[in-house]
Order: C-alpha cells, then structure tokens, then sequence
C-alpha cells in the first residue's frame, strides 16, 4: 500500500497549503531524498510473480543475505523504509528531479535475495513444514527479487504451478523499529508538511508501510479480484492458494506472458486491445467492485495477445464506500452525461474536493476540472498521449491555479493520482487508440450502455453468465 | 598564512562516492595489509564510519603543527572537497586495495610530504609533514576516532578486536614512515600515548575556522545538509572533553537512546544516498564478496 501513502503525502501537503510554492519545492527534497536512496533499493519492474526464465532477474546469490541478522544490517536503520518511501515518491510525479526519475527508472536490486537455506527458514516458520514437503516440488533458486522479499517458483502437493512470494525474515521488525522512532522522519517530513500535519503524515507512512508488511491483505486482495473477473475473455488474475499464503508468504498460480516493453515491438492494432483491457480492468473494479489497484506499474501486467492481460501484484488496493464513490460518480454523470455544471460543482462539494464557500464563477472551475475527463466527454476514437497524462498528472497537484486556494483532495480520493499516473501513462505509452467514451458508457452504472466493442460484446456475455451463476456485483446506486 | 575564503562543499557526497568506487580494486593482487578477517575492515565499514572520518579531522587539527601544515600546503581551501575525497581514497585503497597499491599510494604522500614544511604563525615553531611524531598524531587521531565512533554509534567492538584493530592498523603509520616502535599497539598503548601528547595540542585559529566549515559546510543540498547536521552533532559528543573545550563548543547533550537510533538512521539514510551514486553499490558487493570467500576458507 506504499504508494498510497506518498500520494496522500502529496495530496496531504496541497490540501492544507493554500499558498506558497517555494514551500513546496523545498518539500519536495524529503522525497527527493528518499527517492535518490531508495532507488537503488527499490525493487525492479518485474517484482512480482515473474515466471518464465527468460525474465529471470539477475540476483546476485552469491551475496546472498543468509540470516535475520545479515537482513538487519543491509534493510535496518532506515533502509527498509526508504525503500519503501522511494517506491511512494516514484509515484509522485512533481517534485522529482530528472536526475532522481532517471535513478528510479533504472532501479536495480541492490538488496541480495535470501540464500536458499533462509528462504526455507522463513517457509518452515510460515507453515510448519519445510518448503520440500510443503511443495511438491520447490526452486532452491528465486526468479524474482520482491522489495522486501523474493519469489519462488514452486508445484503444490495437489499439482498446481505457483509461484511464492517469501518476506525477509525479521524485515518487519525492522522497518517497525524505524518507523517508532520517528525523530528524523518528522524531521525529514517537517521540510514537507506544515508542522500541524507531521503527525498526521507519519501516521499515514506508518499505517501504510506496516499494512504492506502483512502478506495477507495483499492476498485477500488479490482474491477478490480473481474471483470477480473469473472466467473474463481478456482478464487474468492469478489465484491465491489460501492456505499456503501467510504473513510473510504469498502463494498464486504461476502465470506466464510478455512483459510491458515487449509490448513495443507488438502491432499497434495489439497495444491498442491491452490498453481497452486495462482501462476495462480499472474501471470495471472502481465502479462494481468499488476497489481500485493503485498500483498500475507496468512491470504488473503480463500480455498474451488478443488484448488478454494477466494483473499481478494487489499490495495497494483501496476500497471505496459507497459514501466515498457516490460523489465520483456523480460528479461524472453532471459533467459528461447530463452537463449539468450546478450539479456538478455541488458533487464536488459534497466529495470535499472543492469548499461550499469558493467564490468563484462554475465556468473556471469546469474549465479547471474537465481535462480530468478529456476522454469520456464525446464520442469517438481517440488516441492516449504521454502529453495528456503529465498534462492530467500536473493538474491533479497543480496549486497555482486560482481553484488552489479553495480545492482539497480528501485523503480517501488521493488514490485516484495513482490513475493518472498510471493508468494514463501506461495507455499514453502505448499510444493506445479506443472510443473510450462509448466503452465507459458501458461500463458507468448510471448508463449501462451497449457493447461498442467485440471486448466489451465478449465481456457482456461474461456478465450474463456471471449473473446467472449468482454473481452479484456491487452496483452504485 | 593565506586567508583565502572556503570554497563550498557542494558535490561532497558525489565526488566522495567517486574517489570510494574508484579506490575499491576490481582484481586485487593480494588480500592486502589487512584482509577481509581483518577488525579493520569492519570497522571501516561500519555504519558509524562518516562519524569517525569527522571526529578524525575534528582531533587531527588540534595539532598545532599538523593544522598549519594543512593550512599552509594542501589546496584545503581552495577545493575542500576534493581533499576530503582524496584523503577517503586514500584510506580507502589502503584499507582494501593489495599490498603494492596500498604502498604505491603511501609512497606518492610521502613524496608530497617531503615539500610540506614551514613555521607555524601560532606557536612560533618550524614543522615538517614527513616528522614521525606529526604523524602519528595523524594516525592515533584516525584510530582513536574508528574506536569512538563505533563505541557510541557503531557496532561496538569487543575489547580483544579493539586492541586487533589498533596492532592491526600500526602498518597504515608505518607506510607513512613512522617507526614501529613508536606505534600504539593496543588500546592501552593509544590511551597512554593521549596523556602524553596532550600538552602539544590546541586549537588555533586555523583549526577553529577550519573546523566550523567543515561542521556547517556551505553549499551542501539541502538533503545532505540536513543529515550533515546530525553527523556533526554525534562527531562532537563522541570527541573527549577536552578538545570540546579546546575548541569552545557548548557540552553536546548526552546521547540518548533515542537520540542515537536518529544519528543512526541519518547515517543509514546517508548511506543509502551513497549506495546510489554510481559505482558505489559494486564496491561494496566487491568488498563483500572478498569477505565472503574468506569466511568460508
């Protein structure tokens, strides 16, 4: 759930200042510097349920970390968490300096794996048994460095193909133990954060890093989405084995495909059915599962043609309520469907985006506020930029504008930069081309249109079966 | 004396990780003068070491003579930082690098040496860089400070591996050209030599503005000057009372606890910055795989 966090830092930071830009920039140095040394411990794009050989990451096991004690020396004193807060500031778009992207972009796994004796130490401790009679079979050898972990590739004693992801034993504790001793955080954060708001930000970093600690949200999470989208024509996510996943293991069905930059060398006819399944994928999760992935890295998909796409990786799932989501659809339904701009700046008032007493004309603030839906505003094929993304990204944290003084982002909507961020980078890189107004017509509660696509005429039939196994999907009021 | 202003510290830590990467050899020919089982290697690995290369240059300057050779000779003011990390490299290959390397680079100071003499302005007295007892001051500075520093900050070290480390480090003094029988040899030997060399020292003016650069170094980012505050702060309170004294600063507050997980976590942080400047990473990982084959012969 790490990057929720910096993101609710971000979102945190423009909330409550009203004004003073040069605060801002300065504040930014506290995630530049987590950045900047966190990157090199960030763990890498194929962090998760990596299969195939050919995507073995190159782990130097021969440094491998070979106690509790050698986990405590290479991720203690602050080293876990800055990792942790590296991976949260490389979703934060502004305040990173080129040379810091360019840093995480090419972050490397300087945290050796385990060896394989410590691996099976922590398997043995999760389920009583070591990994060799636990497993069918089990790869002494991981295929994939986690950031505060890594992945085996294992068979199940009944025959399924998994793969494990196993924590760094005492990692936990270690991170705990910094986080309780937040002198240098507050410190670090005070550059950020109005004081009156240290506290609250160090609660936000802790809850947030500790609820990544626990494997077993992640895989609840996960869970839920492969049981919702089981059977879907293009979406695939992996199972969870329920009883081999702990604390400190995840265990999923092993899952093979192309990686997001093989995607380049792919027919653009390809790229443009993965981009309609991940923009399917997003917004059929935010508006019937009322669940969002937050975390849209393109090294958590795996593509196998035909628009089929595997999602790995459910460590930042938010869930909204319907409280919470009401307004957000609301607000969409006013501005795009019935172009009702009262309505809409009402919405926006009651999500607490915007304060009842802003004097300011509705006209700047639709202005201000429709790029965020550029893309669902009219009919017609339209092709995703990386302009429109940072263009979107900018925006969404941009407190210069005259609306700055009287907007806020409430900390449960601070996920959504994670869409822009992500979801419209991703699509913006793949250049992806669709009628995404007509495909969000089918999915918006309040239209439930037709399918305009063979994916979304495929995924009606899935509905419809769905529905008739007794499937209820949660529908916005 | 020249009063020729500070230039600023900025780039410290980039160019310091450049001189570290670049002295950590690739294919050493030898194990060196001290070898991956060494205490020394430990202790120059330590999380603690940014404070004891403070605390060194802290204790080093309080030598009359030594200050003015540095005040008066090196290119100190002009490019500070270029000193600091050529003085970390030079540590660094002595420390790691093969017996050849590590004797080249000592050889090519002492031939700087050979130039560096003169009259300190304060005390009245001629010095010369290459005289034993300068030197040695140099190095019980440098030895006493890894102790210190480990002790409050670091992983401490036993007392048998402390007198290792102090017999093991006399051959750093001796590539110098000072003669063995002078050397500290153990803990004892070096707190013994402290009582005796202590009426030689003092803090001149040259070591008072020196040392508030280097404790407030300007031009640093702003990250790093942050954290530079914190490793300015445990330097001093692991320095003895009496160079506080000398030097006039306010008695540190006593290190709590708490307070020295924070020190600890700036320098985990600093060290994390480090790690992710280029090259940097692969020494290390150099460093511990030679340490790790020793283990296991």
């Amino acid at each position: 759930m790490a990057a929720l966090s910096a993101a609710s830092i971000a979102g945190l930071v423009v909330a409550r200042r009203r004004v003073g830009s040069l605060r801002m920039e300065r504040g930014m140095t506290a995630l530049r510097l987590a950045a900047r040394g966190g990157a090199r411990y960030a763990s890498n794009a194929p962090r998760l349920f990596a299969t195939a050989g050919e995507h073995r990451q190159q782990l130097r096991n021969d440094l491998a970390l070979q106690t509790a004690e050698d986990v405590a020396t290479t991720l203690g004193t602050m080293k876990g968490v800055l990792m942790k807060m590296g991976q949260m500031a490389s979703y934060v778009d502004d305040g990173l300096t080129p040379a810091a992207r360019r840093t995480l972009s090419r972050l490397q796994d300087s945290v050796p794996p385990m060896s394989p004796e410590l691996a099976a130490q922590v398997v043995t401790e999760e389920l009583g048994l070591p990994p060799e009679q636990a497993f069918a079979t089990w790869d002494l050898v991981p295929i994939a460095a986690a950031s505060i972990g890594q992945v085996h590739r294992a068979i199940t004693l009944d025959g399924r193909a998994v793969a494990v992801k196993v924590q760094y034993p005492g990692i936990a504790e270690t991170i705990e133990a910094d986080l309780g001793n937040v002198a240098l955080l507050r410190r670090m954060l005070k550059i950020t954060a109005p004081s009156q708001d240290v506290d609250a930000l160090l609660a936000e970093l802790r809850e947030r890093i500790t609820e990544e600690l626990d494997y077993r949200a992640e895989a609840r999470n996960q869970q839920l989405f492969a049981r919702y989208y089981e059977g879907h024509p293009t979406i695939h996510v992996p199972g969870i084995v329920e009883e081999l996943s702990t604390r400190r293991l995840v265990t999923s069905d092993l899952a093979d495909g192309a990686r997001f930059a093989e995607l380049a060398s792919w027919s653009q006819a390809e790229r443009d059915l993965a981009g309609e399944t991940i923009y399917r994928f997003v917004f059929r999760s935010l508006y019937e599962m009322h669940a969002f992935n937050g975390d849209p890295h393109p090294g958590n998909y795996l593509f196998h043609g035909g628009g089929r796409v595997t999602f790995l990786d459910f460590g930042l799932v938010k869930h909204f309520t319907d409280d919470e989501l009401r307004p957000l659809v609301e607000m969409v339904r006013h501005l795009c469907v019935e172009n009702d701009p009262s309505a809409f700046r009402a919405a926006m008032v009651e999500a607490g985006f915007l304060r009842p007493d802003t004097p300011l004309p509705t006209d700047m603030i639709i202005e201000h506020m429709a790029l965020f839906y550029d893309t669902v505003r009219e009919r017609g094929p339209r092709t995703m930029t990386g302009e429109y993304a940072s263009a979107v990204s900018r925006r969404f944290f941009d407190f210069r504008s005259p609306l700055a003084a009287y907007a806020a982002i409430p900390r449960s909507y601070v996920i959504l930069q994670r869409i822009n961020l992500g979801l419209f980078a991703l699509l913006g890189e793949l250049s992806a081309t669709a009628d995404w107004r007509c495909i969000a017509e089918e999915i918006w509660p309040f239209v439930h249109g037709p399918a305009c696509t063979p994916m979304g005429a495929a995924e009606a039939t899935w509905r419809a079966a769905r529905r008739d196994a007794g499937h209820a999907g949660r529908a916005v009021r | 004396m020249t009063a020729e202003p500070y230039a600023a510290a900025a780039g410290l830590v980039e160019r310091s990780a450049a001189a570290y990467a670049a002295a950590v050899p690739d294919h050493p020919r030898d194990d060196g003068f001290f070898g991956p089982a060494s205490v020394t290697w430990r202790v120059a690995s330590d999380l603690s070491a940014p404070v004891a290369g403070l605390r060194s240059l802290l204790m080093q300057a309080l030598h009359p003579l030594a200050m003015a050779g540095v005040d008066q000779h090196s290119d100190w003011r002009r490019d500070p930082v270029g000193r600091l990390a050529a003085t970390s490299a030079y540590e660094a290959i002595v420390t790691f690098g093969d017996r050849a390397s590590a004797t080249r680079v000592a050889e090519r100071v002492r031939a700087i040496h050979i130039r560096v003499q003169g009259v300190d302005t304060v005390t009245g007295q001629p010095y010369a860089a290459g005289d034993p007892a300068l030197l040695l001051w140099v190095h019980a500075a440098l030895v006493d400070s890894g102790l210190a520093a480990g002790r409050l900050f670091g992983t401490p070290l036993a007392d048998a591996d402390a007198d290792a480390y102090v017999r093991e480090m006399t051959i750093a003094a001796e590539l110098l050209g000072v003669p063995h029988e002078i050397i500290p040899a153990s803990v004892a030997e070096l707190e013994r030599y402290f009582a005796d060399v202590r009426p030689e020292l003092r803090c001149t003016p040259a070591a008072a503005e020196s040392m508030s650069y280097l404790l407030d170094p300007p031009g640093l980012d702003s990250d790093i000057a942050e954290l530079w505050q914190d490793i300015r702060d445990a330097s001093i309170a692991t320095l003895p009372d009496w160079a506080i004294q000398e030097y006039g600063y306010p008695a540190p507050a006593p290190v709590t606890a708490e307070r020295r997980n924070e020190i600890r976590q700036a320098l985990g942080v600093l060290d994390a910055v480090f790690l992710g400047e280029p090259g940097v990473l692969e020494a290390r990982q150099r460093i511990a795989l030679r340490a790790r084959s020793a283990g296991k012969a």
